[in-house]
């Protein structure tokens, strides 16, 4: 991959032979960084690499927010029910990804009920009706349905570890439920959180199905114009550094991720 | 634990059960190859045969016609640099034909063995692609238009013979959220510099710099970019127009009549032209019978043959021998057979260097991303 970004798009798609050109070496080197520097010309793939990490983000941060209480409620049930709740959770996978999706599009869509029920109540407050499919908040929807059991099920695996005793020590010592949550549960949760949140995060990053089928017109992620580079375009050399760069950035973010949560930072 | 270990074991049997079925496959179609003395093999575009057609040339050449599929010209492609093989004809567009051409993987075709080839109307011969067609004999084609749902257009007052109704906000205003266009750089750029009234092919970079001004400013309008969800929106009536393959509005257009629904499905190709995408066949140099694949070919060129592809999917069909067989509905059809009028607005969509498709890349990044 770091050697195609460094060289030239074929005629057909694919690549120039280097063996070809070094006849004619100095018409074309064969190796170039001509394709970094396109990338670097342009603000504009920037943007959709901030787009990209934002809408991850969000993804990630609304997947904690569910899964943390399903989590911790199949974490203290009891172990007659557990299973069945895990295998509840991770039902859905029992079907193709791309039929959820498109399951989607009909729940969404103007004409379903949802949207109707939506709308009527919209109405009745005076405001214009919307429409949820082909929309930010459509590919929201789709990012979140399919990644959040991978965070229910580490943070599930972390909690269900979790000693009780700690949990009844803190209450003889007068702390509230809150304090109990805040200064115990949640700090031993950490390593879960996180590595729930790599799971999410990353997969999130380069997903380009949710945003070709739930997307409207402006919902270009990164996973798109990658695909699209190798598919349409065919020009691997700069589908090849989109990843890399991409890759550098996840790195970067991983690493940072991992620093910040290095055990001895918080004080409990 | 116990349970994970119940789990492994019935992959297991299962990941067994897979190979032995697929062992018995294997089998199967080595003793057809036995019985059989030949397999035509064919790479074409899913659904783009009838089956009663399939049948009567197996029936008539002894042989068996196994087909691979594949959604679209840059699939194929792609399939084929990177090793598939052994498929006697394939049926690409024209861009996709010159560039297989240009690659030097197709045999030259034999006119001996093809006098059905009268049968094709000249204005499809001789293209830019194939000059004095060598390699290539046209099979059908579809043209890249506008599809509406009828009822709400006329209600609406709203014009059906322009791109002006996909580009101009005043028009667009009262379908809002109701449009898609196709998610292809090449065919939304070709319609947005026809309505400019350039050529779908032009190169100039002003030219589709203008272009893309008028898609960003068209495109709060739209739904969404859609190539394939788009026939299904449009039959059960969420989407109102759409920018779309003749074939797939066809499809549409049946589908809405079939299942009963209070509107009726049309599409039309705008005045200031569109595209059209004809698809050949040609044999490939990896293809074990040759001679067989000329009889197939040979075989497509009668009318009859040809007919039933149109009268299964709404195909434009080149063969002028073709109209007494198809559906009375549709000969009338000007996508099907256009006249000399409509005939001289369509452009068959050439291909662009590395250099040119990059920029254009940028410029559908740029009209996806504002």
């Amino acid at each position: 991959m770091v050697l195609t970004s460094f060289r030239l798009p074929g005629e057909f798609g694919g690549l120039v032979p280097i063996h070809i050109l070094s006849e004619d070496a100095n018409e074309n080197p064969g190796l170039t960084i001509e394709t970094y520097q396109f990338f670097f010309s342009d603000f504009i793939y920037f943007e959709i690499f901030i787009k990209s990490f934002a809408v991850a983000t969000l993804t990630t941060i609304i997947c904690i927010v569910m899964a943390y209480p399903l989590a911790s409620l199949i974490a203290r049930s009891h172990k007659k029910f557990r299973h069945l709740m895990i295998m509840l959770v991770v039902l859905p996978f029992a079907s193709n990804f791309l039929i959820r999706i498109y399951a989607w599009m009909i729940i969404l869509g103007p004409e379903s009920t949802l949207s109707h029920m939506i709308n009527s109540i919209l109405s009745f407050f005076g405001i214009a009706p919307v429409t949820l499919l082909f929309s930010p908040f459509a590919v929201l929807i789709g990012m979140i349905y399919v990644h959040l059991p991978f965070m229910i099920l580490p943070l599930y695996t972390n909690l269900e570890q979790h000693d009780p005793i700690l949990l009844d020590a803190a209450q003889d010592l007068g702390a509230s439920s809150w304090q109990r949550f805040w200064y115990v549960t949640w700090p031993q949760s950490l390593p879960g959180i996180f590595s729930g949140s790599a799971l999410v995060f990353i997969p999130v990053l380069g997903m380009f199905a949710i945003p070709d089928i739930l997307g409207g017109t402006s919902d270009i992620m990164i996973g798109n114009l990658i695909k699209d580079q190798f598919l349409s375009t065919r020009d691997w050399p700069f589908g090849s550094t989109l990843s890399i760069m991409l890759t550098l950035m996840v790195l970067v973010i991983v690493g940072l991720l991992s620093w910040l949560a290095r055990p001895g930072t918080r004080t409990i | 634990m116990n349970s994970s270990l119940i789990l492994m074991r019935l992959n297991l049997v299962l990941l067994i059960l897979i190979s032995v079925i697929g062992c018995t496959h294997q089998e199967d179609s080595i003793v057809s190859t036995q019985t059989s003395t030949r397999i035509l093999q064919i790479f074409n575009w899913n659904n783009y045969i009838a089956p009663e057609t399939i049948q009567r040339f197996e029936a008539s050449c002894d042989c068996y016609m196994k087909q691979d599929y594949f959604s679209d010209n840059e699939e194929m492609l792609a399939k084929l640099s990177a090793g598939a093989t052994g498929y006697d004809l394939i049926v690409p567009t024209g861009n996709a034909m010159d560039t297989l051409i240009r690659q030097g993987v197709l045999i030259p075709l034999d006119k001996e063995l093809l006098p059905n080839l009268k049968n094709i109307h000249p204005a499809y011969l001789n293209t830019q692609f194939d000059p004095g067609n060598q390699f290539s004999v046209p099979y059908a084609y579809t043209i890249t238009l506008l599809g509406f749902n009828a009822n709400k257009i006329r209600d609406l007052g709203l014009p059906t013979d322009t791109w002006a109704i996909i580009f101009e906000p005043q028009y667009l205003q009262k379908i809002k959220g109701r449009v898609t266009v196709l998610d292809s750089p090449r065919e939304l750029l070709a319609a947005a510099l026809l309505y400019l009234g350039y050529a779908a092919n032009d190169q100039d970079e002003a030219h589709w710099n203008q272009a893309k001004e008028l898609i960003i400013r068209a495109k709060p309008f739209w739904a969404a970019f859609s190539n394939t969800s788009y026939i299904r929106e449009m039959a059960i009536g969420d989407l109102w127009v759409s920018h779309g393959y003749s074939n797939d509005l066809f499809q549409a257009a049946m589908d809405a009549q079939k299942t009963k629904r209070p509107f009726a499905i049309d599409y039309a190709i705008p005045k200031q032209g569109a595209v059209m995408s004809l698809d050949s066949m040609v044999l490939h140099k990896s293809g074990k019978y040759p001679d067989l694949a000329h009889q197939f070919i040979n075989f497509m060129l009668d009318g009859k043959n040809s007919a039933e592809l149109t009268n299964l999917i709404g195909s434009g069909n080149p063969n002028v021998t073709a109209k007494p067989f198809i559906r009375s509905e549709l000969v009338q059809n000007k996508v099907i057979f256009p006249d000399e009028d409509t005939f001289s607005r369509l452009e068959m969509i050439t291909d662009l260097n590395s250099t040119q498709r990059r920029i254009l890349s940028r410029i559908w990044t740029e009209i996806k991303l504002r």
